[in-house]
């Protein structure tokens, strides 16, 4: 990844993106799970950062098969 | 008529239409720079640290002491704007020529921009008009604010980083990630809010060249983070307490949303052009430094609901997509379209080839209609005034803000600045009388406004939005002011929306009575005396 001529692919991209709106969707369910003191369920910031994580990581998926074009 | 002379007819009404926007608010701003005193509060705060920079003083001061001052922002338009301190004293107009001359050296570059990628000269003058013609833009471009400034500096740098790894001369290619990047520091120390654009322009090198994104980016850190610690060490940490800390809010959502339907009211011509331009790099192209700018920019648009955030904090998205959708609009109309064969195209525009010439000649005239559009959406004038008043009384525009202003913004969305429109000789005179009654005044005033005492010739004392800020995140201490405030020491004591922290607020009610109302620019300012004479 750190030679001179490499260049991110839109798969590889693809992957990131999922792979960062999932550690992420889960992440933002556990602080729930962690925090279990808390209360109010879910906030509205919550929703949203949910909202963000789902869709970075559909976007992710849509990239996937499109393979070695670069990103 | 072919669809070619239909599409310059069309263009050239968008062309009148975005040039009559720049005429009102060349106008603002000359009406502006003739106003000596705050027109949005806040802006003779800039001044003083204008002022504060001009004598060699940093602005980042203990708040606890006597005069309570300090600033929240960061130092490089004020260190930009101090020379003129030198040559013309305390004065407004300055501060408000560079923001202005800088919204205009904005969209040069937004033009510049679209002209580089889709060769259209009219399609490149009516993206940079159009960034001028936005609401957000018109109000606060002629401010003494270092909004503006910061927005310069970001679209400078996406301007100049944006073909960088086509460069294939080293030297010119490192020579230009330098200017680039250094942009983008200087916007940083413009206004915080640029490491918005500082994740965009990264993940953009990251993207098409991580190990260049790397060792720039420990660059970038080292010397942004040396000139912070610098910067800590010689106020004493006090850079740290005013400018980071007392920043810290959180959001209201309700504002962020109701901004967000503003942006996109206002916008939406050009917003979705440039969402589609987007979704195309995406999927059938490279991934640009506008469209990760314009994303990143979004994130910044989210703040705005944070207290002391408001509408400028969509300037920079708004920059971003006057030049995403002014590609858009290039390559339309050039019909330069181009589309790689993945499972995408195959299902979505292949399709659609036998009636591609149709879509071709449809593009011809929905762009300059795009343009039209925004021109309408973005109406903003005065209805009153020799050319204004024949103008609002033959398209039956009527004012709907202050001081009879039409603003198609409307005044719905919470954190929409309630100005844009002209002062006249009446403000003038209130403010100057103000001015005259802190002189005749033997002690020092308490003014929630800095002109006042500034050209009374008088301490500035307290900087009310700051103290605040500092209160909510219980970095303030108001005992020394409250007790000034409970020993009557202020002569007098002027409000206009009193954002002073609450037990500041509760020592003025307890000591002080109202004896006056002033209203000057569309604003009520409250003269308090002390109580019992």
């Amino acid at each position: 990844m750190l030679s001179n001529d490499f260049t991110f692919s839109k798969r590889l991209l693809g992957v990131l993106l999922l792979l960062v709106g999932v550690i992420g969707f889960i992440g933002i369910f556990a602080v729930d799970v962690i925090d279990v003191g808390r209360e109010g369920g879910i906030g509205p910031a919550q929703r949203i950062a949910l909202g963000v994580c789902a869709a970075l990581a559909l976007l992710g998926l849509t990239l996937i098969p499109l393979g070695k074009a670069k990103a | 008529m072919t669809f070619r002379v239909l599409n310059r007819l069309i263009t050239g009404a968008a062309m009148v239409l975005l040039t009559a926007h720049l005429l009102v608010y060349v106008a603002y701003a000359i009406n502006l720079m003739q106003f000596p005193f705050d027109y949005d509060q806040g802006e003779g705060f800039e001044l003083v640290d204008t002022i504060m920079f001009s004598q060699g003083q940093f602005p980042y001061r203990n708040t606890d002491e006597y005069p309570f001052y300090s600033s929240n922002y960061p130092p490089l338009f004020h260190v930009i704007a101090a020379p003129f301190v030198w040559i013309f004293g305390n004065a407004y107009w300055y501060g408000r020529l560079l923001g202005f001359l800088g919204t205009l050296v904005t969209a040069t570059a937004i033009g510049l921009a679209v002209y580089r990628e889709g060769k259209r000269r009219d399609i490149a003058i009516l993206a940079g008009l159009a960034f001028l013609a936005s609401n957000t833009v018109y109000h606060i471009g002629p401010l003494f604010r270092q909004h503006m400034t910061m927005v310069l500096f970001e679209t400078l740098a996406v301007v100049i980083l944006a073909q960088v790894n086509e460069i294939e001369d080293t030297r010119r290619r490192r020579r230009t990630l330098a200017i680039g990047l250094g942009m983008i520091i200087a916007a940083g120390y413009t206004k915080q809010l640029a490491i918005m654009t500082a994740v965009g322009v990264f993940a953009f090198l990251f993207i098409r060249q991580p190990r260049r994104a790397v060792i720039w980016g420990g660059i970038f850190a080292f010397v942004g983070g040396a000139i912070f610690l610098w910067m800590n060490w010689a106020t004493d940490g006090e850079w740290w307490r005013q400018a980071i800390r007392a920043n810290v809010g959180s959001i209201n959502f309700d504002q962020t949303m109701g901004l967000f339907r503003l942006w996109f009211g206002l916008h939406g011509f050009l917003i979705v052009p440039a969402a589609l331009l987007v979704i195309y790099e995406l999927y059938f192209a490279r991934l640009s430094i506008y469209a990760l700018w314009f994303l990143a920019s979004l994130l910044q648009g989210a703040l705005s609901g944070t207290w002391g955030g408001g509408d400028s904090y969509w300037a920079t998205s708004i920059a971003a997509l006057c030049i995403l959708s002014g590609i858009f609009a290039a390559r339309t109309v050039n019909r330069a379209w181009t589309f790689p064969d993945n499972y995408l195209s195959r299902f979505f525009v292949f399709p659609l080839r036998r009636i591609a010439p149709v879509l071709g000649t449809a593009g011809l005239i929905a762009i300059p209609l795009l343009y039209v559009g925004y021109a309408r959406a973005a109406l903003k004038m005065p209805t009153e005034g020799a050319v204004f008043t024949t103008i609002a009384d033959v398209f039956d525009i009527q004012p709907n803000a202050l001081n009879g202003f039409y603003d198609s913004a409307g005044r719905i969305a919470g954190g929409y600045a309630d100005i844009g429109h002209f002062t006249s000789q009446a403000d003038i005179d209130a403010g100057w009388r103000i001015v005259e009654m802190v002189r005749a005044n033997e002690r020092p005033t308490l003014s929630e406004e800095a002109a006042f005492n500034l050209l009374a010739g008088r301490d500035v004392i307290t900087n009310p939005t700051q103290l605040l800020n500092l209160s909510l995140n219980g970095v303030y201490n108001s005992t020394e002011l409250v007790r000034m405030i409970d020993a009557q020491e202020f002569g007098l004591v002027i409000l206009r929306a009193q954002f002073y922290p609450i037990d500041v607020l509760q020592a003025i009610q307890r000591n002080y009575i109202q004896t006056e109302t002033i209203a000057m620019n569309g604003f009520d300012y409250l003269i308090l005396s002390p109580r019992g004479g």
